[in-house]
């Protein structure tokens, strides 16, 4: 059995009259073993590659080798399928007509598995949205699996579908099973793919060279076989009387959760985190409290950790009315870390729109303050990618100016990459 | 199970008839794979545990099925939260109180991690407020007060029919753990003190010599037991004031470090029996008005203490001979803060003793009062009544104690809490 620990990183200390409580905790996961092979249920794994006309002889050529490779690495017990999308979506393996949609993962389904991608060819168009709604039906034939997961490969823009169409199908996903989505070359809006991404728990990230391909699916499926947990979520207390201003997994990547709550009880939110590994995940979480007497204390959140019918962990986030200024005045560094790494992604996402759409001023505000920022909190990848963007004239006051020439991989491996953060130095 | 037709790519996209063999001579026509189908949802009526869906109580605080945590949706019906579940005679101190169900604030369930399911209140703790009565005579309170957020102070008390051992120390805030070597070192002196008595010694004088070194030396064992409280690599070592008080026959025997007191407060005299170890006092040397001195801004440094940065370890001692009825009092500053001159403090002893002679009842009424001037420090108060004062001499007592000068007739009275 997984075990969770919680640790709670806050300034408990509230001035007279204070109400707003920041604290970072950090939810880590140890010996989840593998996927499928816990006793809570079966895995099930879709493989999900485009081939519209775009992909060409290369590219189709290099996904068909990586989506093998991904096979390789599924665990033989796993229920798979293999989708082929293009503007319509192909159940490619198994070849079954109807029934169950999936089969287990052996040495035979394997092989076949492998030959049915080697028969693919790039044609047609694209419309992601029926490539979900296949995935969810492949899944929903197979009744009792515990976690589910789609590497979803794309390498251009959703052309076949309407905007609407595609969110509709996204939204009939969510809950039901996890995307990691990889764009292969710089044809693909990098918005589009990681609103996929994001409402389906899952990762996104551009692969720029298409034989880089191979090794980025053979990780990805790994990654996923290596997290027993199937489902957890975290579910947050508040006194009664409070708000919660907004709670975002700020490590590995920032992810907003506020929105995606569904109530337990009257004080109590869950928000799904989807399956866990062995891995440690920090949560920003912004309460607002009725302000109390200096001398009074009071619990301002219980963050913890469900999985299934057991609540495996709990962080305490606490306030405490002070009139020693000393104590008040302090704010805590891992709050002021990940609250300067979540204002570096949305300046680089909104710098690099703005760029975009030729507001040129803005664009340069917004990228400086992000290479201000990056500086900040030590995050050197970030700072490597801003650095193709833009010409960094002094980091540490954020003045840079846009680059002319910008190769568009580089523009969109920034974009992508923005809400990566580092951790805290100490 | 859903019923589906699955858009094959093979079918679209026929493959070629020569790739088309079996990989295995054995291999089996592929057919669906049934999903063991098991899974149940029961609905119960009524409230459900969010984590197993067993049905619970709506007043439930724990799943009874799997255990879980639950937030009750209704009030439970109150617990009549009882003064004794706090006592320090049946509790070890400085452990949560796990056993208290209901919220003094609002009323709902205390989870076991001590803060109310509903809002979130901290549910006092046995360190933070308890109470102790070794005779009907002797009792004491110590509290967190109002300002801080962890008492600090301790308190530890003894006592039989004709003799009693009152200890209070003082944690210094700025040190850590200090709440932890407070308790310690009253502890300790308590049980030095406890065995030391003079019975048997010859003559005041001689008696008295033996009862000033059995004080240096629980003092002496008390800082031994504020050090054995402190990591040896700690930077910031533990400490703790000293004042301690034994009361039998007709006298007071009394030490102290740092700026935890000892009074007698009698009809007749009121008198500050110890003397502080402190910035004001320097002040007070030098020919201050002790009001003046005590509003020095250092006024509160203490310049001894028990601890392992101590240079001096060494309690001023003293001896003070009983002449009439009156209470022995032992508290720390959270007390004197709000009345530091004898006068003062008969006066707030008059109020508080006004209602009852029981010694805990006094002593919570003294911390009530010292809260409702603020609370800026944890309070201890401990106290003897001695020469057999009754309701009805306390009454007495009250008049002539009330013909003190510095009366402040104003004061309010404070509510028994």
């Amino acid at each position: 059995m997984a075990e969770f620990t919680a640790a709670v990183y806050q300034n408990e200390f509230l001035p007279d009259g204070g109400t707003d409580v920041n604290a970072i905790v950090t939810v880590r996961c140890t010996g989840a073993g593998a996927a499928g092979r816990t006793g809570s249920g079966d895995a099930g794994e879709i493989i999900a590659v485009d081939t519209s006309g775009s992909m060409g002889v290369a590219n189709m050529n290099a996904a068909k080798q990586a989506a093998m490779i991904a096979l390789d690495n599924i665990l033989d017990g796993t229920y798979f399928a293999v989708v082929a999308g293009n503007h319509k979506a192909y159940l490619a393996y198994p070849m079954v007509q109807s029934g169950a949609g999936m089969v287990r993962m052996d040495a035979r389904t394997r092989a076949e598995a492998r030959r049915a991608i080697s028969f693919f060819r790039a044609e047609g168009g694209t419309a992601m949205g029926t490539w979900l709604n296949l995935c969810k039906a492949l899944f929903n034939s197979i009744g009792n699996l515990a976690q589910k997961h789609v590497i979803l490969l794309t390498d251009g823009e959703n052309h076949n579908e309407t905007t609407a169409q595609l969110d509709s199908a996204i939204a009939n996903c969510i809950g039901h099973f996890q995307v990691d989505a990889r764009g292969v070359g710089v044809d693909w809006k990098v918005a589009e793919i990681r609103k996929i991404a994001q409402a389906l728990l899952g990762s996104v990230d551009i692969i720029g060279d298409p034989n880089q391909l191979s090794a980025v699916f053979a990780e990805l499926m790994r990654n996923s076989m290596s997290r027993g947990v199937a489902n957890a979520e975290l579910r947050v207390w508040i006194p009664q009387g409070a708000q919660v201003l907004f709670i975002r997994q700020v490590s590995p990547t920032v992810e907003d959760l506020s929105g995606r709550g569904t109530p337990v009880n009257a004080l109590t939110m869950s928000y799904p985190t989807g399956s866990w590994g062995d891995e440690e995940r920090d949560y920003h979480v912004a309460v607002r409290l009725p302000a109390k007497a200096v001398g009074q204390e009071q619990l301002a959140a219980r963050v913890q950790l469900a999985v299934g019918a057991d609540l495996l962990t709990q962080g305490l986030v606490k306030a405490k009315w002070s009139s020693d200024n000393n104590l008040t005045a302090q704010i805590n560094p891992e709050v002021a870390h990940y609250t300067g790494q979540a204002e570096l992604a949305q300046m680089i996402q909104e710098g690099l729109s703005a760029r975009s759409a030729g507001d040129e001023r803005t664009a340069t505000t917004k990228l400086g303050r992000a290479v201000q920022l990056a500086t900040e909190t030590g995050n050197a990848e970030a700072t490597a990618k801003l650095r193709k963007v833009v010409d960094i004239t002094d980091a540490r006051t954020g003045t840079v100016r846009l680059r002319r020439a910008v190769d568009k991989a580089d523009e969109m491996a920034l974009d992508t990459a923005s809400t990566k953060t580092t951790r805290i130095r100490s | 199970m859903t019923e589906a037709e699955w858009p094959l790519w093979s079918e679209e996209h026929p493959v070629p008839a020569q790739d088309v063999q079996p990989l295995e001579a054995d291999s089996a026509p592929i057919g669906p794979e049934q999903g063991a189908a098991a899974a149940t949802a029961p609905s119960p009526e009524g409230p459900s545990c969010p984590v197993c869906g067993a049905a619970v109580s709506p007043s439930a605080s724990f799943c009874e099925t799997c255990g879980g945590t639950l937030t009750p949706t209704v009030v439970p019906p109150p617990a009549v939260p009882s003064g004794e579940a706090f006592s320090s005679q049946t509790r070890r101190l400085g452990e949560r109180v796990s056993a208290l169900a209901s919220c003094p604030a609002c009323g709902g369930t205390v989870a076991a991690d001590g803060y109310c399911q509903v809002c979130g209140a901290k549910a006092p703790s046995a360190r933070d407020h308890f109470t102790a009565a070794p005779a009907a005579w002797v009792g004491g309170v110590c509290d967190r007060g109002v300002q801080h957020h962890r008492n600090e102070d301790a308190m530890a008390l003894w006592a039989e029919e004709d003799r009693a051992v009152l200890v209070v120390c003082d944690g210094v805030s700025t040190s850590i753990d200090s709440d932890v070597a407070a308790l310690a070192a009253a502890r300790k002196a308590l049980d030095v003190l406890v065995t030391s008595t003079s019975v048997g010694v010859a003559g005041d004088d001689s008696r008295d010599a033996a009862m000033a070194q059995a004080l240096v030396d629980a003092a002496h064992e008390a800082n031994e037991a504020v050090v054995g409280t402190t990591a040896p690599d700690s930077t910031n070592a533990a400490s703790a004031t000293f004042a301690a008080a034994v009361i039998a026959a007709d006298r007071v025997h009394h030490a102290n470090l740092g700026d935890s007191r000892v009074y007698f407060i009698g009809a007749g005299q009121q008198v500050l029996l110890s003397v502080d170890d402190s910035m004001a006092q320097a002040f007070i040397e030098q020919g201050m008005p002790r009001a003046e001195a005590e509003a020095m801004p250092r006024a509160h440094a203490i310049t001894k203490w028990l601890g392992r940065d101590s240079l001096d370890i060494v309690p001023r001692t003293g001896v003070h001979e009983l002449t009439e009825p009156g209470w022995l009092v032992v508290c720390s500053d959270g007390l004197w803060n709000y009345a530091s001159e004898p006068a003062e403090l008969a006066v707030q002893l008059v109020a508080a003793s006004a209602a009852t002679t029981d010694p805990v009842a006094v002593a919570q009424a003294l911390v009530t009062w010292a809260n409702a001037q603020g609370g800026q420090d944890n309070v201890t108060v401990a106290l003897a009544r001695w020469g057999g004062v009754p309701a009805a001499a306390a009454s007495a007592g009250r008049s002539s104690l009330g013909e003190a000068p510095n009366d402040r007739p104003g004061k309010e009275q404070p509510a028994n809490g």
